[in-house]
């Protein structure tokens, strides 16, 4: 026997998707008897490609048609122009990319990998596939009929990897997967011995981290242990109530240990689950919350021994790791649940949803309606699944990010965040809210509630004090502005400052109209937004009159002024939702540099790009 | 000094000018007056015909672009005189570049089999040397660890603008399946419709639920209680937790309950 290759499975995640989609592939090769290797991008030498037999990558794009960030360097490195074009030279492969039409840069990421692979000699096994969340069926709709060609072009190109063939018809009969995790139940009889020198604070700490840190779906780049404790002293609304939205000012104290941050970061919120919840989740599956765990990935056996992993008690676990009242599950959930089913018309309706032809109607009950494990398991009453299972399905509960709404030399000990309460109806006319902006809204800074919190660096860069600026932020896009113009303030008392341009958005003035007194005062009296300084604030009220007034509409009535600074080399910042203003405020961009230029389109378009190269045109943008 | 020298090749020829050329290969001008013992197709022999410990130097040939199979090392190394020396190198008939691709593993073959000193040479071949210790002695293999990736790119050399891999077709989005006017579809009618979208969409609101159905629910093809995975798409319940048939729809006390 030879020393056969393996089929690699490359994988770039940001949110999940990539990863879930990696595994279905890597499980679709295990039923066909083919050799695989399941890696991150960020796992795998990019030296190292030119001696695989064939490589699939799922890869996704995030932000503003920016590479994951496990995928940073392992592009960096494919872009070297010393590589030739026969690098790759007798290297199959192929490229399925995750992304969102409602965004401009649709799936760029995997357009531009399977370009890039092309031209460095790599031969396609199969046509790129591009999957779509905005499709009816979300992006499983490209994925299924991409693995079956998948699979038959490579039995084709490669008949070693499949011995037995590319269709696997599964009996009934046919075992199950194995889990992913082993659990580990442990006997102690005092539960306070492992934590009972520590202060609550530490005590906490360690049980998120160590919750956190053995959960199977923590990516490698993750941190377990929050990087402080924030504690809320102020809830504040920002609209008037009833007028379609509600938009909170949070202000937190640091309470472990005070953390230096700059504006245009973003700070991670751990959202504490309701007990209610987690605790029915619980009953449910007949699990013992007060038993103590330790889990571990099943394929780590031999270094099983060597692990440091504390047990902690398993409502731990759950509450902190595993999001069972917020997050949709996958798939497979239901392909596995199917196998657990008592009843037969339960497991008849687990089979048809994990079926091709039951995609849509899954889509519709699963996806579409935001249903969570919690409720799924509820309308199949019958599946009694094992622990192990539903730690590798429930969804791991993820941090979510906001933009930091404050400076910290305005607010030394502080962190302010300014957070859209998300609620929405479902299809189903089901009333749904977002798990943790209902959570930070609900908490009451008499409490005392310590929030688990972890700081990163934005997509802002933080502009020097003698930058002009021009930023654009509707509706809650304004939050990083806040804290830039609180940075410059206190920074004009000292030295000069260069100006700042800001462009509101909002539906009413007397009804969302965020953070109205901080703007007017620091708009006049020579301020750092005055127009006497070379800046200006302008609002766009758009449902305030018959016709729509948006940002870009105040933009252009402001052409002059807004070339004049770019002139200068001001820095452009824009944040906001991502579904039509960016790409309305980039082209209102094109049109003044056109306008004021007397320039062609193109040329305009080619201005704005070389401003993006030399990092002054800078997007944020949210869904 | 006399020495015995094997020469081995997987393919059906092999001629005796590459033999000679291995041999010149390895430094010493002296071979030349030697005479080599060929074997050819030796990855089809299960055992070479010569003596164990008998053979100063074994040259191998090798023609496939797959690496020789473990079997044949191994015999090798039981030919081979303690200190001896194996010189594996690529046919001139090798298909180009197809050795380069072996050679990392190729490597990892001979120490595994009980090799030292595994050396690459410029003229795409390796050598390497039977250990001069007898069975059951042992010492730490000496590898390089890899560098991670990061030390890998040289951050002098130049980046490709990696925009200019994007063609006009690639700048579009895709066309969304049609369809899309169906009722009870995912798109919600446009606030300024005109295709009359809007008008469909009022009248599947008006289709509440009666108090007759919340106190008394009945079903034709009961489904309806068992929660939203088994009912139709056009069933009144869609939204409502699971409940019996018969029995009033309980609402409270589920936290779960859908707020109407």
């Amino acid at each position: 026997m030879k020393g056969m290759r393996k089929l690699l499975i490359l994988y770039a995640s940001q949110t999940g998707n990539a990863l879930d989609a990696a595994e279905r592939l890597s499980r679709e090769a295990e039923r066909r008897a083919c050799p695989f290797n399941l890696l991150s991008v960020d796992q795998y030498d990019p030296s190292l490609l030119p001696q695989e037999e064939a490589v699939i990558f799922v890869v996704s794009t995030t932000g503003q048609g920016d590479t994951p960030d496990s995928m940073k360097v392992f592009w960096r490195y494919l872009l070297q122009r010393n590589l030739g074009q026969r690098w790759l030279s007798g290297v199959l492969y192929a490229v399925f990319g995750l992304g969102d039409s409602s965004y401009q840069k649709y799936n760029f990421v995997a357009k531009k990998l399977d370009k890039r692979l092309m031209d460095l000699g790599g031969t396609t096994i199969v046509e790129r596939g591009l999957g779509d969340d905005q499709h009816p069926s979300g992006y499983e709709a490209s994925l299924d009929p991409w693995l079956s060609s998948l699979w038959r072009m490579l039995n084709m190109v490669k008949p070693e990897f499949l011995p037995n063939g590319p269709d696997v018809v599964i009996q009934d009969t046919v075992l199950i997967d194995q889990p992913k995790v082993r659990i580990t139940y442990h006997n102690i009889a005092n539960d306070e011995s492992h934590f009972s020198s520590a202060s609550d604070l530490t005590c906490l700490n360690m049980q998120i981290g160590s919750a956190r840190s053995m959960h199977p779906g923590k990516s490698s780049s993750d941190r377990s242990r929050p990087g402080c404790f924030l504690k809320m002293v102020k809830n504040l609304p920002l609209t008037r109530s009833n007028c379609g939205k509600d938009v909170r000012h949070f202000e937190f104290e640091f309470v472990s240990h005070v953390l230096k941050y700059e504006t245009g970061d973003v700070l991670e919120v751990l959202p504490g689950q309701d007990s209610a919840a987690v605790d029915a989740f619980i009953r449910r599956c007949n699990l013992d919350p007060d038993s103590f765990i330790t889990v571990s990935l099943r394929e780590m056996d031999d270094h099983n021994t060597h692990d440091s992993r504390i047990p902690v008690k398993l409502r731990t676990f759950v509450e902190f790791s595993m999001d069972v009242a917020s997050a949709s599950p996958r798939r497979y959930l239901f392909e596995v649940m199917s196998f657990f089913a008592t009843a037969e018309h339960e497991r008849e309706r687990l089979k048809y949803f994990a079926s091709p032809e039951g995609r849509d109607d899954l889509y519709q009950y699963n996806q579409k309606e935001r249903r969570t494990v919690l409720e799924v398991l509820e309308d199949f009453p019958s599946v009694q699944m094992p622990f192990e299972w539903l730690v590798q399905l429930v969804p791991p509960l993820k941090p979510r990010a906001f933009s930091i709404s404050s400076s910290q030399s305005a607010h030394p000990n502080q962190v302010h965040l300014t957070v859209n309460v998300v609620s929405w109806t479902t299809p189903y006319k089901r009333k749904k809210k977002g798990l943790c902006s209902s959570w930070l809204a609900a908490l009451d800074p008499c409490d005392g509630i310590h929030v688990p919190t972890w700081f990163h660096k934005g997509l802002l860069p933080t502009p020097s004090p003698s930058l002009p600026l021009i930023l654009v932020g509707p509706g809650t896009g304004c939050a990083p502005f806040r804290g830039f113009i609180e940075e410059r303030a206190v920074q004009s008392r000292t030295n000069s400052t260069a100006p700042i341009i800001f462009f509101f958005g909002c539906w009413n003035e007397d009804g969302d109209f965020l953070y109205r007194d901080f703007w007017l005062s620091h708009s006049q009296n020579k301020g750092v937004l005055s127009e006497a300084k070379g800046g200006g604030f302008y609002v766009a009220f758009s449902r305030d009159q018959p016709q729509k007034v948006y940002v870009q509409h105040k933009m252009r009535e402001q052409s002059q002024r807004i070339w004049n600074l770019l002139a200068e080399g001001a820095a452009v910042y824009i944040a906001g939702s991502s579904t039509k203003m960016p790409a309305d405020v980039t082209s209102a961009f094109e049109e003044i540099v056109s306008y004021e230029n007397e320039v062609s389109a193109e040329d305009a378009v080619r201005w704005i790009r070389a401003l993006e190269k030399c990092g002054k045109f800078h997007i944020e943008a949210w869904s | 000094m006399d020495g015995a020298v094997l020469a081995c090749t997987d393919g059906a020829v092999l001629p005796v000018s590459q033999v000679f050329d291995a041999i010149r290969e390895l430094g010493n001008g002296g071979l030349e007056q030697w005479d080599p013992l060929v074997l050819t197709s030796a990855s089809l022999l299960s055992k070479l015909p010569v003596d164990s410990s008998s053979v100063d130097f074994v040259i191998l040939i090798w023609l496939s672009i797959d690496c020789p199979v473990d079997q044949l090392i191994q015999e090798i190394l039981r030919v081979l005189k303690v200190d001896g020396t194996i010189l594996i190198r690529k046919s001139s008939q090798s298909a180009v570049g197809s050795f380069d691709k072996i050679i990392s593993s190729l490597e990892n073959k001979l120490l595994l089999a009980g090799f030292t000193e595994p050396q690459v040479l410029q003229s795409a071949g390796i050598k390497a040397k039977k250990p001069s210790w007898k069975i059951g002695s042992s010492f730490a293999l000496k590898k390089v660890i890899r560098s991670s990736p990061k030390m890998q790119i040289d951050f002098d050399s130049d980046l490709i603008d990696e925009d200019s891999f994007l063609t006009e077709e690639d700048l579009k989005k895709p066309q969304l399946p049609p369809g899309d006017c169906e009722i009870g579809s995912t798109r919600k009618a446009c606030k300024n419709c005109t295709c009359g979208r809007a008008e469909e969409e009022e009248k599947v609101l008006k289709l509440g639920l009666t108090t007759e159905q919340i106190d008394n629910p009945q079903s034709a093809c009961g489904n309806c209680g068992l929660g939203d995975a088994f009912r139709c798409s056009t069933c009144p319940y869609k939204g409502l937790p699971a409940f019996k048939l018969g029995e009033k729809v309980a609402l409270s006390g589920n936290f779960l309950a859908a707020d109407i």
